[in-house]
């Protein structure tokens, strides 16, 4: 935990530059890292970081400057020497159109509701132990990888626009395992997360894996031709689909920008179809939530798409400010709100003729944003249904269709919700994860290629 | 005594004590300087000033076969760091079934110091500011709606030592860039023509890079015509055609569908859990015909100024030029010493000799992987694009992508690029909007059937491949020249 010397340092450092008239902001971020890697059965790597970013933003009128210090610093007035330099950058910057917004920290916050001691310091024998479980439960012949990172984030963000600090700590973590069979050379894999120890368990994957196992043993793989499917998307692909439908669509900047695929729609537009609800949920207790917004902002719920309308976009301060709006307290929660379907999949498609579940979608990216178009392949655990009945896993099928299109012929969506770690660990640890229903069911979806393998 | 020297003592003493308590083998990369620069100008504002620096040191020691990592921003807790890259490899040593092995190597010096005539990160902030105001405003015009400029500066100073005695010291400069103009076409949909900062054959990579016209900057106006023609032009029908790729484009193919799935540790299995695997298997080497007989791939490529050329990797081989594919059969990969140690012990025979130096991590608290250096196809004798396009009879030539989507094991892919130009009977015919085209990675390149000459010949650079758990980015470059590749399919199913 941050120490008292560390935040006297930091909160000195600010006092010397309001006293200056230094428009700053400073933001510590302290990660403690812990990540097992397996390859191959085996541990292929265990890591720790321990590292300490100190961020500075100054703002002179139009001018702004940024800084990032990951090293050592030992005192106040080595940090406001940086301040100092950061401040000199800004006044050689260039004037911008628009005045850039220095955060202010509406009230002092001091909250760690998310963060778990156990889990910040768990040991790696737990990791060890919880693999080698599921390698025995399910089978040593089979091949298995998968990561499992764990830690803590400590923030604590000061700014000359007022006296306040906010200081946040919250642990998370995001566990996957990977089953590939060495000669058949298919793929299953189990994710599970959670900001305690204890939210992953041997128990679930290894329940996970035996379902599903009997299905890939005992059948080929199935080609898919090129066509429009009913397709059932599993949580990881509805929160893959929903993020990127979020950030393109429902974000202020690339709406105001005109990059994005809501670009042309209007707030109150229809848009999606009536059981799509997104919101922006800092209360939702199954993701990682931050106490602030970017702007400083106490954060509060916001829909975004309220039954498949849009009904509000997302502006971080600077964009807001650019384009004379007001700033939104969001706090990129984001959430998909469940529909009436039962919690079993199969029960659901059960009188339907042929579905493709498709649990994730690999490397999606959109060739046009304009038009919402993605395109991304199944990758683990994707079979072929029938009349409610699982009958082959099915060979690597690419999707590629548009949002509009896919969320606006949503046939049911599953009346239980899982959240699903969207972190990524380039640079700094970066918690983050979405609220969706456990599946969505679509029809009409555009499968444009299938491999002969998996 | 200096820092250095200081450091120094610690670390020999530290690479001892683990040694001596039972590790297989020690390295630890010090990263004494790691400073970037990150500009962006957003519409002629400069939304992105910011520089970002770095220091720490990061540990590995292989113990029972296993690794462990650490890494510490705090010099002052080198000790602590040790320990926890020790423990780290205990622990790991409690679950493996494959023992991982180094192989023995004698140990040995060297230094290494990209080429540069003006340091990036020295030349004054107004100097930066002023250049790229005047790039911008070079790409500046009423109908434009969108403009963007993102530049990216490196200077990294890393010390290597491990317990074979091995030291190096590399001084990477390393100058990244990238201009787009954006404009709304006839269906109000956002449409993008972009340069980014290329090679020069022989040249540097310090700030005189940047300001090279010829290189970034002169290519504005081009960019601007080409986006112009693009927003009036009709959109490429789907259908199977010949495809031409032009560096822009060529260089991200080879990237995904050669670079990836010749990275040993994706073959072996290691990447299965994060980027995926590959369709490459051990028994490939000097059997599979990955692509026509045109097709001649290398590593490093001995090309002096990108970066993909660091003098030492992170386990401190020198870089190695080498083929990889040889007129279209599969001879080798990116490897490092202890996925070749592996590698050759799984298929029982030794089919890989040495490392090729391919070994990188992206900063001191990242453990090193397999990574791309260099990947190229080798100049071919069909001459220039002129001469391509007048042997082509219905195809088009792409540029630039807009979206990149391969499968897990690079089995498939599908692109789609900012720019096509329709090619009929032997003659550009007019300029097409949202092309993209897809395929499967064998089929596609044994329908390789020509490959421009040198004049066509260009080294790209990749400033943001990512990889790896925890995530890493890497820097790295593709010379590459015009290819063309015949029965594509291309453009969207309706």
């Amino acid at each position: 935990m941050m120490n008292d010397k560390t935040k006297s340092m930091i909160t000195e450092a600010r006092d010397m530059a309001q006293s200056r008239g230094i428009k700053a902001s400073i933001h510590y971020h302290h990660e403690n890292s812990h990540l097992m890697r397996i390859g191959n059965n085996s541990v292929s790597l265990n890591t720790s970081e321990e590292l300490t970013r100190i961020d500075i933003e100054v703002i002179q009128g139009r001018k702004k400057g940024t800084h990032t210090h990951l090293g050592e610093l030992g005192s106040a007035e080595e940090l406001f020497n940086v301040v100092l330099k950061v401040s000199e950058k800004a006044g050689q910057s260039a004037e911008m159109d628009y005045e850039p917004v220095l955060t202010e920290i509406e009230e002092n916050v001091v909250t760690d509701l998310q963060y778990d001691e156990a889990l910040d310091h768990l040991d790696p024998a737990v990791k060890e132990q919880v693999y080698s479980s599921i390698f025995k439960e399910v089978g040593e012949d089979y091949n298995y990888s998968g990561s499992w990172s764990s830690g803590s984030t400590e923030t604590f963000s000061v700014t000359t626009a007022n006296r306040n600090a906010a200081w946040h700590r919250l642990t998370d973590q995001q566990f996957m395992c990977v089953l590939k069979h060495p000669e058949k050379m298919w793929e299953l894999a189990s994710w599970q997360t959670g900001w305690k120890a204890g939210d992953v368990t041997a128990e679930e994957t290894i329940n996970e894996f035996k379902t599903i196992l009997p299905v890939y043993e005992n059948n080929e793989g199935f080609e898919v031709e090129p066509g429009h499917y009913k397709v059932v998307f599993g949580s990881q692909a509805v929160g893959e689909l929903i993020e990127q439908a979020a950030w393109t669509g429902c974000v202020g900047r690339s709406w105001e920008m005109k990059m994005g695929w809501t670009a042309e729609k209007q707030i109150g537009d229809k848009i999606l179809h009536p059981s799509v609800t997104v919101l922006d949920d800092p209360t939702n207790d199954q993701i990682f939530s931050q106490p602030l917004s970017d702007s400083g902002m106490l954060t509060k719920t916001l829909t975004m798409i309220d039954r498949g309308k849009l009904s509000a976009l997302l502006y971080d301060r600077n964009t807001a400010s650019k384009y004379g709006k007001k700033a939104t307290p969001n706090a990129g929660c984001l959430v998909l709100k469940p529909g009436g379907g039962p919690a079993d999949l199969l029960e659901a498609v059960k009188d339907m003729d042929r579905v493709l579940y498709i649990p994730a979608i690999h490397y999606m990216n959109m060739p046009n944003q304009s038009k919402g178009i993605f395109t991304g392949s199944s990758r683990f655990s994707a079979v072929l249904v029938e009349k409610g009945k699982i009958v082959s896993p099915i060979f690597s099928t690419r999707v590629t269709d548009q949002f509009e299109t896919v969320f606006g012929k949503v046939l049911a969506l599953s009346s239980e919700t899982i959240s699903v770690n969207t972190s990524d660990t380039y640079g700094r640890r970066d918690p983050g994860a979405v609220s969706v229903p456990t599946w969505m069911l679509v029809d009409d979806v555009k499968i444009t290629d299938c491999a002969d393998s998996f | 005594m200096s820092v250095f020297n200081d450091l120094k003592e610690a670390v020999t003493r530290n690479i001892g004590r683990v040694m001596d308590a039972g590790a297989q083998y020690c390295d630890t990369r010090w990263y004494e300087d790691d400073s970037s620069e990150m500009f962006m100008l957003l519409d002629g504002n400069l939304e992105g000033n910011d520089t970002n620096v770095e220091s720490g040191l990061g540990v590995r020691v292989l113990y029972g076969g296993a690794w462990g990592f650490a890494a510490t921003s705090q010099i002052s807790s080198i000790d602590t760091c040790f320990d926890r890259a020790m423990a780290n490899a205990v622990s790991a040593s409690m679950l493996v079934k494959v023992k991982l092995d180094m192989g023995l190597k004698d140990g040995h010096t060297g230094s290494y110091t990209s080429p540069f005539k003006i340091d990036p990160i020295d030349v004054s902030l107004s100097d930066k500011v002023d250049f790229l105001k005047g790039v911008d405003d070079s790409l500046s015009e009423d109908w434009i709606l969108r403009r963007m400029i993102q530049v990216q500066l490196q200077r990294m100073i890393i010390h290597f030592w491990s317990s074979e005695g091995t030291y190096t010291r590399k001084k990477l400069i390393n100058t990244f860039a990238h201009m787009s103009a954006f404009a709304l076409d006839r269906d109000r949909q956002m449409q993008r023509r972009s340069k980014s900062l290329s090679c020069e054959t022989g040249g540097t990579r310090g700030w005189e890079m940047l300001t090279n016209p010829a290189l970034w900057s002169g290519h504005a106006q081009r960019i601007k015509n080409e986006l112009k023609e693009v927003l009036a032009a009709p959109e490429v029908e789907y259908g199977t055609r010949s495809v031409i790729l032009l560096p822009g484009q060529g260089h991200l193919q080879v990237h995904e569908t050669i670079g990836h799935p010749l990275e040993l540790d994706r073959i072996l299995g290691y990447e299965l859990s994060y980027a995926g695997g590959s369709f490459v298997k051990l028994d490939s080497f000097g059997k599979l015909k990955y692509g026509s007989d045109k097709l001649t791939v290398s590593a490093y490529g001995s090309i002096t100024n990108s970066p993909g050329s660091f003098g030492f990797d992170a386990e401190g081989t020198p870089e190695r030029d080498y083929l990889l594919i040889d007129k279209g059969v599969l001879v080798n990969c990116l490897t490092s010493r202890a996925m070749i140690s592996e590698a050759n012990q799984r298929a029982g025979r030794k089919v890989f000799t040495e490392s090729g130096g391919a070994s990188r991590s992206t900063a001191f608290y990242r453990a090193p992987i397999d990574r791309m250096t260099n990947v190229n196809i080798l100049p071919g004798d069909d001459g220039t694009l002129e001469d391509m396009i007048s042997t082509t009879e219905d195809g088009i030539i792409v540029d630039n992508p807009t979206s990149w989507s391969i499968g897990s094991n690079r089995e498939h892919f599908h692109f789609g690029c900012e720019i096509a130009w329709e090619v009929k009977k032997g003659k550009v015919t007019r300029v097409l909007r949202n092309p993209s085209y897809q395929g499967h990675t064998i089929e596609f390149y044994n329908n390789l059937s020509a490959v421009g000459d040198e004049s066509s010949w260009i080294v790209e650079q990749v400033e943001n491949c990512g990889k790896g758990e925890p995530n890493q980015v890497m820097e790295l470059g593709h010379g590459i020249p015009v290819i063309k590749f015949d029965k594509v399919i291309s453009g969207e199913r309706r």
